[in-house]
């Protein structure tokens, strides 16, 4: 039943982050052969400036359609929308209940707050790796309907990567909702570490979550980005172990 | 064999940011008892409630409940238990219908009771299909109380239970406790700072005061104990210091010298007979009496 209360209390931020993640990999797909007439449009943009170099760079990836699939869902929606929804999937929990209190009634039950804590990184995580797999699948599953073929493989590769940078965001969500009260700073602290965090990644790429989160090194080589995944996990769980020793220590 | 005392503390010390809530808390509840535990708004009942139930963690001292360390995280989970809970604010979980909440608790207690379950939803008229939040702070009240007695429990823990709710609603859940315990065997301690309702359920009492217990014991010793001896005499009342153990208070007031006594009023009125009184009268003293005088002792 915990796991169910855990459901209820995280269920409407997961529908909507997976309502719209669809919708938008849905739009990437069908919407392909009207973003191919743009291309040429894009191929005559004038200007050295970073700007003008970055539009020329996403016209060119566009010419094939895993180059197109990549620079318009991978590298955009996931990551933007994605960051979002990891966050507040980990925000509230036992500290900082949004939706209907209750934390002294949680705290009277015969759970220990490890328990309650693990129950609720789990979902929150098993929610994200929906959010960050599914919509990615449906390109694969959408693509015959514009003549095009995307391989399954790389959806679901893409997707591994987006969950595991986009645990980082969780992570610190859940750590930091074990520290504030109220929802609003965790929310906030994570959203302004990732902006700080995809600045940072303008200036030195393989230091910014978001190159792994989508999965750039894997579409530009190929291979697998191993070293960035087992980083982020192990950042992961020791946030997650964090937030456990801090939940131990509060004073309800 | 079953434990004497239910809850046990001992120099129980609580500060929170340089403000010390519970300042060496001495408590022993025995098994089997109602127990009240008073004290004015912010006197450390709360706090102390929390630090039994591992909410809170003491910043020094000992608690335990039956013979369980209450500030371990095992030893903890398995005190709640045996135990039920009712907090202050009757925190429920709001977005669940009152069904849904019935079945989420009780899956977390193997000796949950379903014949007790029906009894009081019915007893209660608490709606199933209503959601929580939309429930009367009576209707709150009463269904955080039927949470807590279904769960079987050996110890039923209260925050202020009646806090909120009109006259007839606090008769109607103190009825309901009563029967509920006289009917199982369980203890149950219950802050409260109505002196009414903790006279009219509770067989042993506490006193608490900024955070450290100024009295304890069986309600009816306290009576027995407790006496206010008045002294009339000719011409204006001496001054005198008692040497009787047991005197609480001593009061002044032209012709007439008030003592309150805590250990009867045998040995004052020995002590009294030197000065020549010319009449002496003995009276019992109410538990509104008791608390007022030994928390206005501490002022």
């Amino acid at each position: 039943m915990l796991w169910h209360k855990s459901w209820l209390d995280t269920r409407w931020r997961f529908l909507i982050g997976l309502a719209l993640l669809t919708m938008s990999a849905f739009g990437i797909v069908l919407f392909h052969p009207d973003l191919m007439q743009l291309v040429p449009l894009a191929s005559t943009v004038q200007g050295n400036g970073a700007f003008g170099r970055q539009i020329r760079e996403g016209a060119e990836l566009m010419r094939d359609y895993r180059g197109y699939i990549w620079s318009q869902w991978f590298q955009q929606t996931p990551t933007q929308l994605g960051t979002l929804f990891a966050t507040l999937l980990g925000t509230g929990g036992l500290v900082s209940q949004p939706f209907g209190g209750g934390e002294l009634f949680m705290l009277s039950l015969p759970a220990s707050r490890n328990r309650l804590l693990g129950v609720r990184a789990a979902t929150g995580l098993a929610e994200w790796l929906v959010l960050a797999v599914v919509p990615s699948l449906f390109i694969p599953l959408l693509s015959p309907a514009v003549d095009q073929t995307y391989s399954v493989g790389s959806a679901l590769v893409h997707g591994v990567c987006l969950f595991a940078a986009g645990a980082l965001f969780f992570s610190m969500a859940l750590l930091l909702s074990t520290i504030f009260d109220d929802v609003w700073r965790p929310l906030l602290i994570v959203l302004c570490a990732a902006f700080v965090s995809a600045i940072l990644g303008q200036v030195a790429r393989g230091l910014s979550p978001f190159t792994l989160m989508s999965g750039e090194v894997y579409f530009r080589t190929g291979s697998v980005p191993w070293s960035g995944l087992i980083t982020a996990s192990a950042a992961s769980a020791a946030m997650v172990y964090a937030a456990s020793v801090s939940l131990a220590r509060r004073d309800f | 064999m079953a434990e004497p005392f239910i809850i046990e503390t001992a120099d129980l010390r609580k500060r929170y940011d340089g403000v010390e809530a519970v300042r060496g808390l001495n408590l022993q509840v025995p098994a089997g008892s109602i127990y009240g535990f008073l004290g004015r708004n912010g006197a450390g009942k709360t706090t102390t409630i929390k630090m039994l139930l591992g909410m809170v963690r003491p910043t020094s001292g000992r608690a335990s409940v039956f013979g369980l360390a209450a500030d371990a995280q095992e030893t903890s989970v398995e005190i709640r238990r045996r135990t039920g809970f009712v907090s202050e604010n009757k925190d429920l979980y709001d977005a669940m219908t009152v069904d849904e909440i019935v079945r989420f608790t009780a899956s977390f207690y193997p000796g949950w009771r379903p014949d007790l379950q029906q009894r009081y939803l019915r007893a209660f008229e608490l709606p199933l299909h209503q959601k929580v939040k939309q429930l009367s702070r009576g209707g709150r009240t009463k269904l955080a109380l039927a949470l807590a007695l279904c769960r079987g429990a050996r110890l039923l823990v209260l925050d202020e239970p009646t806090s909120g709710l009109d006259p007839s609603m606090i008769e109607e859940v103190l009825q309901a406790l009563v029967s509920h315990v006289a009917g199982e065997e369980m203890t149950v301690f219950f802050s409260s700072h109505q002196i009414a309702e903790v006279e009219q359920i509770a067989d042993h009492v506490a006193i608490i005061d900024r955070g450290h217990a100024v009295l304890s014991g069986e309600l009816d010793t306290l009576r027995e104990r407790f006496r206010r001896i008045q002294l009339v005499f000719d011409g204006d009342a001496p001054q005198m210091a008692f040497r009787a153990a047991g005197v609480v208070r001593v009061d002044r007031n032209g012709r007439v010298l008030t003592v309150l006594s805590s250990a009867g009023a045998d040995a004052v009125l020995d002590e009294a007979r030197a000065l020549s009184p010319v009449s002496t009268d003995v009276a019992p003293v109410t538990l509104k009496e008791i608390f007022l005088e030994t928390v206005a002792v501490e002022d």
